[in-house]
């Protein structure tokens, strides 16, 4: 069973209208058990869209979602899958170890077992100190490690992530590309994730999946083949490189036949 | 929590500076005001600084300290002080009771666009009605009432028409702060397949009291005086309104005691406001330390 199956899906926006968007245009994608893809392309090109469909935030015009075997609406009641945003989007007026506890709230939880799962996500972040602090007096990757804390919180098999790292400085930005590897090793969840950055969806991912705009649609899939383990080593290696430039390709073969411009004329 | 004490302390400090400039410029002019005011072509441009219009502050203190009515052993003190504590309760429960009615009607109209696009100019419009009119409507209207055991008291008019003016900022504000929580969190309670009803109190709620806080504060401030001018317009007895008009009639004999009311009626409205503010600082402790306007 795959973790995401997209088959022939579009998505349009203001359908029928004069101002009608093609976000998505007949897109498929099917995402295994444990596999890490990243979606990439310049903005327009339906990343988030895309995201949004397999989080049920969005409804397909046409086309279907399934999420672990079952349709996007159920596995979305059951809270199969976590979500992270570029904003943290932790809520001030919670410690961090009540963020953390607020989907399980939401799922009837006993307090006592809330308690117990946001101390190990603590540890599983790496953060167990702090658990009575409140998001403000933390930094912009803690808070972060936190939103990957608390979309984890309820072991969900899938994570959904929009651009988590986007708003963090490059420094702190590759340290989080190994914690978030680290933390879906020990979980061995699978994660569906959206960048801007070619480096950072090569060394994270299994495939990247390059999307190009108007309307929006899926042009290359990308195999890394730089294996599971990754490391700070993994970014000097020449598959990296190899995969960059093949990702690169892809993006820029696309906009040149955007702007009509041939390949070698650059 | 140094800079909080700091800044109190300023606060103060500038309040009781304003406080003596009015009274320096009081006592000023009286000291070289034309006693009989100053007159522009027939006009009285300047007020007259005779002990009846102006009495000196010092002797509207005095006046605190001397029984009410000549021979009782009631002071003026005792009165204001008693009649501040009866529109006080009535200023409380006017908010209280425009507090429900003004976060009630934002939830409806966060809820429903369609109540909020009949509501909200009703709302403003409602605003436009002097309150001095509705004042004797209420009080025959409410006369009238009698559910069962309920019979309705007379003072419950007044906090009626304190309600009637705190409502309205309160669901202005509260109606502006349950909009105000970012897509992605609203997203993310989808997410977790959250109710309307638990996105609301887990997340619209608190993303609304920054907003909830100065509305309540110009909510309570409303209230007062809502309460004061019923107080006034119907007559009703036992608190600071009443005084005032009672006192005002007293001004030719006794002209300083008129102000002892309106002291009085000053310091209800900045209980009431510190009050308020006293819950902002609680339930803001645990927020970041800045501001919205």
């Amino acid at each position: 069973m795959s973790a995401v199956n997209i088959r022939n899906v579009s998505k349009a926006f203001n359908e029928g209208k004069p101002n009608q968007v093609d976000a998505l245009r007949d897109v498929s994608l099917d995402v295994r058990q444990g596999e890490f893809v990243s979606l990439i392309g310049p903005s327009g090109c339906g990343k988030s869209t895309l995201l949004r469909l397999i989080a049920n935030l969005l409804e397909p015009t046409s086309g279907e979602v399934s999420v672990n075997g079952k349709s996007a609406v159920q596995a979305r009641l059951e809270q199969d899958y976590g979500m992270a945003f570029q904003q943290a989007g932790l809520f001030d007026w919670r410690t961090v170890q009540k963020n953390i506890e607020l989907p399980l709230e939401l799922k009837g939880w006993e307090k006592a077992d809330r308690r117990a799962r946001a101390d190990e996500m603590l540890q599983l972040v790496q953060l167990p100190e702090f658990g009575d602090h409140y998001p403000w007096q933390l930094s912009g990757g803690m808070q972060q490690r936190i939103a990957i804390a608390r979309a984890l919180a309820a072991h969900p098999p899938l994570l959904l992530m929009d651009e988590p790292f986007g708003a963090l400085d490059e420094m702190t930005r590759e340290y989080m590309q190994g914690e978030l590897l680290r933390i879906c090793a020990a979980t061995s969840t699978t994660v569906v994730f959206v960048t801007h950055s070619i480096p950072e969806a090569v060394y994270l991912s299994n495939r990247v999946v390059v999307m190009s705009p108007r309307p929006g649609r899926l042009t290359k899939v990308v195999d890394v083949a730089l294996g599971g383990e990754r490391s700070e080593d993994t970014r000097n290696r020449a598959a990296f490189f190899e995969a960059i430039t093949a990702v690169r390709e892809g993006l820029r073969g696309m906009h040149a036949a955007h702007v009509g411009l041939g390949n070698d004329d650059r | 929590m140094t800079s909080l004490l700091r800044r109190t302390a300023y606060r103060t400090a500038m309040f009781v500076l304003a406080l003596g400039l009015v009274v320096l410029i009081w006592e000023t002019y009286k000291a070289v005001g034309p006693a009989d005011g100053g007159k522009l072509f027939g006009v009285r441009i300047l007020p007259r600084t005779s002990e009846y219009a102006m009495p000196h502050v010092w002797d509207m203190f005095q006046r605190f300290g001397r029984p009410e009515v000549r021979g009782s052993d009631r002071t003026v003190f005792i009165a204001v002080l008693a009649g501040a504590w009866f529109s006080f309760r009535l200023s409380v429960a006017g908010f209280v009771l425009g507090g429900a009615v003004g976060v009630g009607l934002a939830v409806l109209m966060a809820r429903f666009k369609l109540v909020q696009r009949g509501v909200l100019p009703y709302l403003v419009v409602s605003q436009t009605v002097p309150l001095i009119a509705l004042a004797p409507l209420v009080v025959s209207w409410g006369g009238k009432l009698e559910v069962g055991p309920f019979v309705w008291p007379r003072w419950l008019s007044a906090s009626v028409l304190g309600a009637f003016l705190a409502f309205f900022p309160i669901a202005v504000g509260t109606l502006r702060g349950l909009a105000a929580a970012p897509a992605a969190s609203v997203e993310l309670m989808q997410s977790y397949a959250a109710s309307w009803g638990k996105t609301l109190v887990k997340l619209k709620f608190p993303t609304a009291v920054p907003y909830m806080v100065p509305a309540f504060r110009l909510g309570a401030s409303a209230s007062v005086i809502g309460v004061v001018v019923a107080e006034i317009s119907t007559g009703l007895k036992g608190g600071i309104g009443r005084l005032i008009i009672e006192y005002a009639r007293e001004a030719t004999g006794d002209p300083a005691k008129v102000y002892t009311a309106i002291f009085g009626a000053a310091a209800l409205g900045l209980t009431m406001a510190g009050v308020v503010i006293a819950a902002d600082v609680f339930v803001m402790r645990n927020r970041p330390k800045e501001s919205i306007s």
